[in-house]
C-alpha cells in the first residue's frame, strides 16, 4: 500500500478509535456506578492482600527484598490491568446488546477502529486506576528498589496485559454480542491470574499449584514485574515476549470477532 | 469527511437480493428495485415481511446471502466503507446511549465520521436546531420521549450530509404530532436538499403521504411497485358505503348497491359495493336509492387505499397480515417453549 493510500486509512482508524474511546471514558468518568468499582476493587484487593496477609513476609523462604507491600502491589497492578480489559469487554457486549454498536458499525470508516477505541478507553481507565493505586501504595510505605527504567518496564508490562485482556474480551463480546458473555470473558482471565504465585514466591508453592504456576505464562509477567519493583530484573526477555505475543494473538481473535459481528448483522 | 458521491449518482439499485438465516426462512427472497436520486421510496409491508432485513443489507450491517446491490454507486459487499460514507440511517430501534446528552451524541457522531473539530460543533448545533432539540440538547437522552429520541436519531443520521437516508419505521410508536413533524422534515430533506430517502413503514398513510413511489413487500417478495396513485388506480374501483336510517332496510340497501358492482366489506350497520363504473356512478347510486325509497343516514365514497392494493396483491389486508404475523410469532414462541 502506498503512503498516500495509507494516510486516509490511518486517519479513518484514528477518527473512529478516538470517538469510541471518548464516549467510553466520558461514561466512565461521569458515572460513579462505573468509576467507583473500577477504583475501589483494586484498592480493596491491595489492602486485603498487602495488609491482611503481610505476616506471610515472615515465612521462611520469603526473601523478596522490597517487602510484602511491593510484592502484592505488582499482582494487584497486573490484576487491575487484566480486569480493566475484561470490564471494557462487558461494555462492548452491552453496546451490542442494546444496539448501540450498530451506530459504530454504520458510521465507522474503518471498523477496526472500534476495537482500537475500546482498547484506548480501557487503557485510559487503567491509567486512572493505577495512578490512585500507586499513590496509595507509596503512601502506605511501599519500597521501590528499581530505578526509573525498571518502573517503566513494570508499567509497560501492565499496559500490554491490559491490551491483551481487552482484545480477548472484545473477541468474546463480538462473538456473543450479549452481556451474558460476561462470565466467558472473565473466568479464563480470573483463572489464569490466580494460578500464579499470587501470595508467595513460586519457590514456596508446592504440589499441583506449583506445577500449573510454573507453566502459566502470567507467572513470567508477575516475576518480571516483581523483579522490576525490587530493582533486581528477572525473566525480562520471556516476560516481554509473552507480553507482546498475547496482544498480537488476541488482536487476531478480536478481528475474527468483528467479522462474526459483521456477518451476524 | 462528508458523504461520498458514487460513480453512478446517488440512487439505489438492487438485483436478486437474498438473505437466508440459519434454520429459518428466506427473510428476503430475490428482490429487485431501483430508487432514483432525490426520490422518497416507501417500502411497505407487515412485520416480518423483510423490510428491516433489506435495510440492514443495504446499509452494510448484514451481508446478503445472494444477489447484488449498489448504494450511491458503490457495491454493498465490496465497497462497504464507501457505502457507509454516503448514507445515513435511523434504524428501527434508535441506537442511543441514555447516559449521553443530545449534544454529546452529535459530538460522537460527527467525530466518528471524521468531521473537523470546528465543523463538529457547528454541524451539531445546526442539526439539533433543525429537529427542535436545541432546548433539550444538554439533557441526558435517557429522559427523552420516544419522539425526541426519533428526532435525535434522524439528526445523527444527517451528521455527515449523506446523499441517501435510510429510515426504518421512523414513526412507529410516535404520537401524531411527532409523526407529522418527522414527515415534514423528511419531505423537506428530499425536496430542498435532494436527499434520496428509503423509508420502511407499516403505516399506509405514511407511505401514501411521503413516498413518490412505493414497493410492497410480503414474505420477502416485492408484490407491487409504483407510485401510490398508479398502484391504487391499477386495482382501484372506489367503494360506496351507506348506512340505512332503518336497520331493517340493510338487505334492500345492499341489493341496490350491488347493482353497481360486487359487494365489499363494510361496518356492521352498513352495506358497501365496489363501483364498477368509477366515481361517476355515485349520482346514479343516490338516484337508485331515492327511487327505491330507502332513507340513508350516511353515504360515503371511499377511494382505493394502499391496503386495497395489498389486499389485491396478497389476498389479505395489511392489518390482517399484521395479526397473522403476530400469531405466527406466538405459535413459534409456544413451540420453542414446548420444545
Amino acid at each position: 500500500m502506498s503512503a498516500a493510500a495509507a494516510g486516509p486509512r490511518v486517519a479513518r482508524f484514528r477518527d473512529v478509535a478516538l470517538a469510541v474511546a471518548w464516549r467510553s471514558v466520558h461514561n466512565f468518568l461521569s458515572n460513579p456506578a462505573f468509576l467507583v468499582p473500577a477504583i475501589v476493587f483494586p484498592l480493596f484487593f491491595f489492602v486485603a492482600f498487602a495488609g491482611g496477609l503481610s505476616s506471610i513476609s515472615g515465612v521462611p523462604g520469603f526473601d523478596f527484598p522490597s517487602g510484602y507491600t511491593a510484592f502484592q502491589f505488582v499482582f494487584v497492578l497486573l490484576q487491575s490491568a487484566a480486569f480493566g480489559g475484561v470490564f471494557t469487554g462487558f461494555a462492548m457486549a452491552r453496546d451490542f446488546e442494546i444496539g448501540f454498536a450498530n451506530r459504530y458499525l454504520l458510521a465507522a470508516g474503518d471498523r477496526r477502529g472500534i476495537i482500537g477505541g475500546y482498547a484506548l478507553a480501557a487503557l485510559t481507565r487503567a491509567l486512572i486506576t493505577w495512578t490512585i493505586l500507586t499513590a496509595i501504595a507509596l503512601a502506605a510505605g511501599m519500597e521501590v528498589g528499581g530505578n526509573g527504567v525498571d518502573v517503566f518496564g513494570l508499567f509497560g508490562l501492565a499496559v500490554l496485559t491490559n491490551l491483551a485482556a481487552t482484545l480477548w474480551a472484545a473477541g468474546v463480546a463480538m462473538r456473543v454480542r450479549s452481556i451474558q458473555g460476561g462470565p466467558l470473558m472473565q473466568f479464563p482471565v480470573f483463572l489464569t491470574l490466580f494460578l500464579t504465585p499470587v501470595y508467595v514466591p513460586l519457590g514456596l508453592l508446592s504440589g499441583w499449584i506449583h506445577a500449573v504456576a510454573s507453566v502459566n505464562p502470567v507467572t513470567a509477567l508477575l516475576e518480571a514485574g516483581r523483579g522490576f519493583i525490587a530493582g533486581e530484573p528477572a525473566v525480562i526477555a520471556l516476560a516481554f515476549a509473552i507480553a507482546f505475543a498475547l496482544p498480537i494473538l488476541f488482536a487476531f481473535w478480536a478481528r475474527g470477532g468483528l467479522k462474526r459481528a459483521e456477518a451476524a448483522g | 469527511m462528508t458523504a461520498e458521491q458514487g460513480p453512478d449518482g446517488t440512487g439505489i439499485e438492487v438485483e436478486g437480493l437474498v438473505r437466508e438465516f440459519k434454520n429459518g426462512p428466506r427473510a428476503v427472497d430475490g428482490i429487485e428495485l431501483r430508487v432514483e436520486a432525490g426520490e422518497i421510496y416507501g417500502f411497505l409491508g407487515p412485520n416480518g415481511a423483510g423490510k428491516s432485513t433489506t435495510v440492514l443489507m443495504l446499509t452494510t450491517l448484514l451481508p446478503p446471502t445472494a444477489g447484488t446491490a449498489r448504494v450511491a454507486g458503490f457495491d454493498i459487499v465490496r465497497e462497504g466503507p464507501r457505502v457507509r460514507a454516503s448514507i445515513g440511517a435511523a434504524l428501527q430501534e434508535a441506537a442511543l446511549d441514555p447516559l449521553l446528552t443530545a449534544r454529546e451524541h452529535m459530538r460522537l457522531q460527527t467525530a466518528l465520521h471524521g468531521l473537523g473539530k470546528s465543523e463538529r460543533q457547528v454541524r451539531g448545533q445546526e442539526l439539533l436546531e433543525r429537529v427542535g432539540l436545541s432546548q433539550a440538547a444538554d439533557r441526558k437522552v435517557g429522559g427523552y420521549s420516544g419522539g425526541m429520541k426519533r428526532r435525535l436519531d434522524l439528526a445523527l443520521a444527517l451528521a455527515h450530509r449523506p446523499r441517501i437516508l435510510f429510515l426504518d419505521e421512523p414513526t412507529t410508536g410516535l404520537d401524531i404530532q411527532s409523526r407529522t413533524a418527522l414527515w415534514e422534515e423528511v419531505a423537506r430533506l428530499a425536496a430542498e436538499e435532494g436527499v434520496t430517502v428509503f423509508l420502511t413503514t407499516q403505516y399506509l398513510e405514511e407511505a401514501d403521504t411521503l413516498a413518490g413511489r412505493v414497493g410492497i413487500i410480503d414474505h420477502g417478495h416485492i408484490v407491487a411497485e409504483g407510485t401510490p396513485a398508479a398502484l391504487k388506480a391499477e386495482i382501484g374501483r372506489p367503494t360506496v358505503e351507506a348506512v340505512p336510517r332503518e336497520a331493517g332496510e340493510r338487505g334492500r340497501l345492499a341489493a341496490v348497491l350491488e347493482r353497481f358492482g360486487p359487494g365489499a366489506a363494510a361496518s356492521p350497520r352498513a352495506a358497501a359495493a365496489r363501483l364498477e363504473g368509477g366515481e361517476s356512478q355515485l349520482a346514479d347510486v343516490v338516484r337508485a336509492l331515492d327511487s327505491e325509497g330507502i332513507a340513508i343516514e350516511t353515504l360515503q365514497l371511499h377511494a382505493p387505499s394502499l391496503d386495497d392494493v395489498f389486499l389485491a396483491k396478497t389476498g389479505r389486508s395489511l392489518e390482517g397480515a399484521e395479526e397473522e404475523e403476530q400469531e405466527e410469532t406466538e405459535v413459534a414462541a409456544e413451540t420453542v417453549d414446548a420444545g
